[in-house]
């Protein structure tokens, strides 16, 4: 399991392990700009300030290349947290879908 | 001379293993080739080898093939395509496993074409001598043939232009920026006989691919495939629904590696007689998806 802080909204979201990082988002009530979410679209596209992830599935070149590897560029849909991450959303903000989610997830955040 | 369809959809998946798993699985298509890191389905109705390639690395369009109905139709196609101003190269038998001679073009839109008129024959998975109405064991949601595609491009008038002039295409839906004549063109639903499309164009980048379809019979079989992929984990874009421009119902989903794939039911019969039905901007949403009436941002920005 790990911590997913998400600016600029500075929330703090709990992920189980083997779940990504957009997964987690979804079952903590939230969302952002999302398209295939199965690697192939790169919509989902935000940058990984701190922390590691490893990729669940292998990602075509086209959709994440390695400068975007190397500069941060992290694809939400496939990236599993390796410990603690936090992450920027590029040009948009979370949306809370569903408070209920939301305090289920806190629950699990101390 | 004649374009008789889409016959083969060769796409980019990013992992064997899962596309396998949701083509051969979820979808029903039945393998009939793996061979130098490419596998071939065909679906239960279709009787040609295969009509959907996957091939591992990366993701989107490789190329689609197009069967015409006579061998003459080739140099017919060739010399339209060169008169447009494409370049056109012969292909030749075997460069596609079970299919035949013919031709290879870039499009306007930067998509490769291939025409052919020959293609092994294998059969339908219920024969032609005293068939029944389906096979008994389908897997998954068992379709029964490739149906269309949705492709992007910059200029969706050229490819209009080039799919009339080249394949004899007729267009039975639009959507345009105002009833005028001098309307910019946004999008295309074209066609060579009866079906409401076998290609359509939206405006977007070049080369890239908005969707390719299965055909089902109706609703009930639209709201079962819909079942399946919540069975399956298929990552469902939209639907089921209906789409205002065609009339079919839909659902959109995702395969695997993020190619965004259709089951279609439906849409009435198309003619060249028929007068073209004309969607603008302020009803777009409706025009895609007839019940939400708003377009979605994906259905726009995802595409591979």
């Amino acid at each position: 399991m790990a911590y997913v802080t998400v600016r600029p909204d500075d929330e703090v979201i709990h992920v189980a392990d083997a779940e990504t990082i957009l997964g987690g988002l979804a079952k903590a009530g939230f969302t952002y700009r999302v398209g295939c979410r199965r690697g192939g679209c790169g919509i989902c596209k935000v940058t990984l300030v701190e922390g590691q992830v490893t990729y669940e599935r292998p990602i075509a070149s086209a959709v994440l290349t390695d400068e975007e590897r190397a500069d941060g560029t992290c694809l939400s849909c496939r990236a599993v947290p390796d410990g603690d991450v936090t992450i920027e959303l590029r040009d948009d903000t979370l949306r809370l879908t569903n408070p209920l989610l939301r305090m289920l997830n806190k629950r699990q955040v101390h | 001379m004649a374009v008789m369809r889409m016959g083969y959809a060769h796409v980019r998946v990013t992992d064997m293993a899962d596309a396998k798993q949701h083509y051969a699985n979820t979808m029903g298509l039945y393998q009939t080739l793996e061979q130098d890191g490419k596998v071939y389905y065909k679906a239960w109705d279709e009787w040609d080898h295969h009509s959907v390639v996957l091939e591992e690395g990366g993701v989107g369009l490789v190329k689609f093939g197009w069967k015409v109905e006579y061998s003459e139709d080739i140099d017919l196609i060739e010399k339209k395509a060169k008169a447009f101003g494409v370049t056109v190269e012969r292909m030749s038998k075997g460069e596609n496993p079970e299919i035949g001679d013919g031709i290879r073009f870039t499009t306007p839109s930067e998509h490769v074409f291939e025409v052919y008129h020959e293609a092994t024959l294998v059969g339908t998975e219920v024969g032609t001598h005293n068939p029944d109405a389906f096979p008994r064991h389908l897997v998954g949601v068992g379709v029964p043939a490739l149906d269309h595609a949705l492709i992007t491009t910059s200029d969706v008038a050229l490819m209009q232009r080039f799919l009339g002039d080249v394949f004899d295409f007729y267009a039975t839906e639009r959507v345009q920026t105002s009833l005028d004549d001098d309307a910019h063109l946004i999008a295309t639903w074209l066609t060579s006989n009866n079906q409401i499309h076998q290609l359509a164009c939206l405006e977007g980048p070049q080369a890239k691919l908005h969707h390719f379809a299965f055909k089902l019979g109706d609703w009930q079989e639209v709201g079962r495939a819909a079942d399946l992929f919540s069975m399956d984990d298929v990552s469902i874009d939209i639907g089921p629904t209906r789409h205002g421009i065609t009339r079919g119902q839909t659902v959109y989903f995702f395969d695997p590696a993020g190619n965004r794939n259709e089951v279609f039911a439906g849409g009435y019969p198309a003619y060249r007689d028929r007068p073209i039905n004309i969607w603008t901007p302020e009803q777009l949403g409706k025009g895609i998806f007839y019940h939400a009436r708003e377009l979605n941002d994906r259905f726009t920005s995802v595409l591979t």
